[in-house]
């Protein structure tokens, strides 16, 4: 065998090795990843959704107690209408010291004009305020508070009101204050957890209102708006190729939900972190099964090829053994020509011979030269093939007609020895037979084996028939004699080592049992047939490529 | 001039059995060629010969049936195996079956010819053994010396051979 085919024989062991063991523990590690991932994203979300409800929560009172702020004022049993200027300002001032988020107060009578103002823009006094939205709802829908969206409003600037409003000796009145959204934004950022998340604030229509300069402006519309079944939840949408997980929570006090989102560094960290040591440890894992693997296989492929080579010399020593038994054969064959030989150069020499006085032609020597060159050929052809017999080769994978294999050892090696002793080989050749690709040189071995028996086994005149048909998918070879045949216990031996029935050092016991061998081999079954006294027949089932 | 030595040779083999034949007739003797068993019983039936050079593997009736053709056929005859198969088992049946020798081929012709020689030799032997246990029960049984008593004799050892 070559190198290259141990090469081929350890890189496909490590390849299936590899494969039986790094599959698994792949699909165990994407299995566990992924079930990793899974809890470590729940955990993830019902954090963000607990910092989502807490800050919403937070941001409810926050508001509440502006509320809270703006009603005690109206409900001071000193407030009256209209209040006085120096009122309203002692009143912000007391709202500023509640809250750094107050901008201004103001007083509305019930025509909805702004008849007293305290706070940075006094060009606001006496604007009416009567057909805005805020004060429709508080005047129409008879509600006790609103909390409006952020707007620009009259003076230009963002910002949103609170506005309480108050039946006072039968006269509707509103006390309204302004908050600024950027003292808003300042608490909310300073809320728990704030750092780890992006927080913004969005109305019902979905527009910012509060919210972190990282991801939009104040004002425009939010690529997120949470789902209004639920007031608490955790959602995902998909944003310029991006998943984005937000939790959210609607307010109690007013008709916007906040958002909680991730910003980038928090959590990555820790998971990547986390990931490294797994891949790190896979990796270990998989370096040292690659180590065990590539030694465990070397060494099976050296094995290998310390039983292969161990095994081809048997079988090499086998072959010779079976040429040893073809030898009473092969020595009729090549003492034959050798006695012509020496005949013919005899009897030119006699010719030659004075003493004969035949005084010959030089042309007279012709026919005898001839036959002794003959002779020569006939004993050449015979080693030769001997030599291609005994010369270990390798396996040829061409495609072969077996009737040719077989007819190159009848004719080859066993055709004068059977003429002489008598046997009539006879071919039932099955002609539609295809050809055969397998180890033709180890094949040519079994024929010369199971014959070579067939012929001692006859002694004297008889009859080898071989067969070949197709049975299946497999070439069946049938080698029938008429020789004495086998007893039962004979037949159940035959192809044990070293079991004989030839004398001593007529056979070695081998010949049969390294032709089961080279059968099984070659992908095949040999079997055997036989009864005292009714002949024997070999059965080679073999398959058409090997 | 004495008769010639009459040799059969047997053999399969056509150049060797022409050239054999060839060098025999050169050395003095009567030489009959048989190139299968077939035709050497033919000749084993219709001529006489002192001895035979025998070949063992041949179609047909092979070496040793053509042995023991011959040996039955006649009675001094003495055969020489000239064989390829050059075994020990085999040398032992022929001898067994009454070859006088085994001469594996190739051999010397010097070794042939003596052979040859022994094996006359041994024939002329036998049948001077034999002619003088014959002359000798003859005369056993010969009732005085005339000649009806030995016709008589002769009569009763033919019967006996018989």
């Amino acid at each position: 065998m070559s190198r290259k085919y141990y090469r081929d024989v350890r890189r496909r062991n490590i390849a299936r090795l590899l494969l039986t063991y790094f599959v698994p523990l792949l699909i165990l590690i994407i299995y566990f990843n992924y079930q990793y991932d899974a809890l470590v994203e729940e955990g993830r979300r019902l954090h963000l959704k607990s910092i989502a409800e807490s800050q919403a929560n937070t941001f409810d009172l926050f508001l509440t107690e502006r509320l809270v702020n703006l009603g005690n004022l109206i409900d001071d049993p000193k407030f009256h209408v209209p209040p006085e200027p120096e009122m309203l300002a002692a009143y912000l001032e007391k709202l500023k010291r509640n809250s750094e988020a107050f901008v201004d107060i103001g007083y509305f009578d019930s025509t909805g004009i702004q008849t007293n103002y305290a706070g940075p823009f006094p060009a606001l006094e006496e604007r009416n305020y009567g057909s805005e939205e805020w004060f429709r709802q508080l005047k129409d829908e008879k509600k006790e508070f609103i909390i409006t969206d952020i707007y620009l409003g009259f003076r230009q600037k963002p910002h949103f009101t609170i506005a309480v409003r108050r039946i006072i000796s039968d006269q509707f009145v509103v006390l309204r204050a302004t908050l600024d959204p950027e003292k808003i934004y300042e608490y909310i950022t300073s809320l728990e957890g704030a750092n780890e998340v992006y927080v913004s604030i969005v109305n019902s229509e979905g527009y910012y209102q509060v919210v972190t300069p990282h991801i939009g402006i104040s004002l425009e519309a939010s690529s997120i708006i949470p789902p209004r079944e639920n007031r608490i939840g955790v959602e995902e949408i998909r944003l310029k190729g991006t998943s984005i997980t937000y939790a959210y929570t609607w307010l109690k006090t007013a008709d916007w939900a906040l958002i909680s989102q991730w910003s980038q560094a928090t959590g990555e960290g820790l998971i990547s972190g986390f990931k490294l040591q797994m891949i790190l440890i896979s990796l270990v894992v998989m370096l040292g099964l690659l180590v065990i693997i590539v030694f465990r296989t070397r060494k099976l492929v050296q094995m290998q090829i310390e039983s292969d080579r161990a095994k081809a010399q048997l079988e090499h020593a086998a072959k010779l053994a079976s040429v040893g038994e073809l030898a009473a054969g092969i020595a009729h064959e090549i003492n034959n020509p050798l006695a012509i030989i020496s005949e013919e150069a005899g009897l030119m020499k006699d010719m030659m011979d004075p003493q004969f006085k035949l005084n010959p032609k030089l042309e007279e020597m012709t026919p005898h030269l001839d036959a002794i060159h003959e002779a020569v050929f006939r004993c050449c052809d015979i080693t030769r093939k001997l030599l291609s017999f005994v010369r270990r080769t390798d396996v040829d994978p061409k495609p072969h007609d077996i009737h040719k294999v077989i007819d190159s050892v009848v004719d080859g090696f066993l055709g004068r020895e059977m003429a002489v002793s008598n046997i009539v080989i006879s071919k039932n050749y099955d002609a539609s037979l295809p050809t055969v690709v397998t180890d033709t040189n180890q094949l040519q071995q079994v024929l010369v084996n199971i014959l070579n028996n067939a012929v001692d086994s006859i002694a004297g005149p008889g009859k080898i028939t071989i067969s070949t048909s197709r049975q299946d998918e497999f070439l069946r070879i049938a080698i029938a004699d008429t020789g004495k045949g086998m007893t039962p216990e004979q037949v159940d031996k035959i192809f044990l080592p070293f079991y004989t029935t030839k004398q001593v050092g007529k056979g070695t016991g081998l010949g049969l049992s390294v032709s089961y061998g080279i059968i099984k081999s070659l992908g095949g079954k040999i079997m055997v047939e036989s009864a005292p006294g009714r002949g024997s027949t070999f059965i080679l089932v073999l398959p058409f490529r090997h | 001039m004495p008769d010639k030595i009459k040799v059969l040779i047997v053999d399969d083999e056509v150049k060797f059995l022409d050239s054999i034949a060839q060098r025999l007739e050169m050395r003095g003797f009567d030489v009959t060629k048989a190139i299968n068993g077939e035709e050497a019983v033919k000749w084993a039936t219709a001529r006489k010969f002192d001895l035979a050079l025998l070949d063992l593997k041949m179609p047909g009736i092979d070496g040793k049936q053509v042995l023991e053709i011959l040996k039955k056929e006649h009675k001094y005859l003495e055969v020489i195996i000239l064989t390829g198969h050059g075994s020990l088992d085999s040398a032992v049946e022929c001898t067994k079956l009454g070859a006088f020798s085994y001469l594996p081929k190739p051999y010397e012709i010097d070794k042939l010819l003596e052979t040859l020689k022994e094996a006359y030799e041994a024939r002329m032997r036998k049948k001077f053994e034999l002619d003088g246990i014959r002359l000798q029960k003859i005369q056993q049984l010969a009732t005085g010396n005339s000649a009806l008593g030995i016709l008589r004799a002769l009569r009763e050892l033919d019967n006996e051979e018989k």
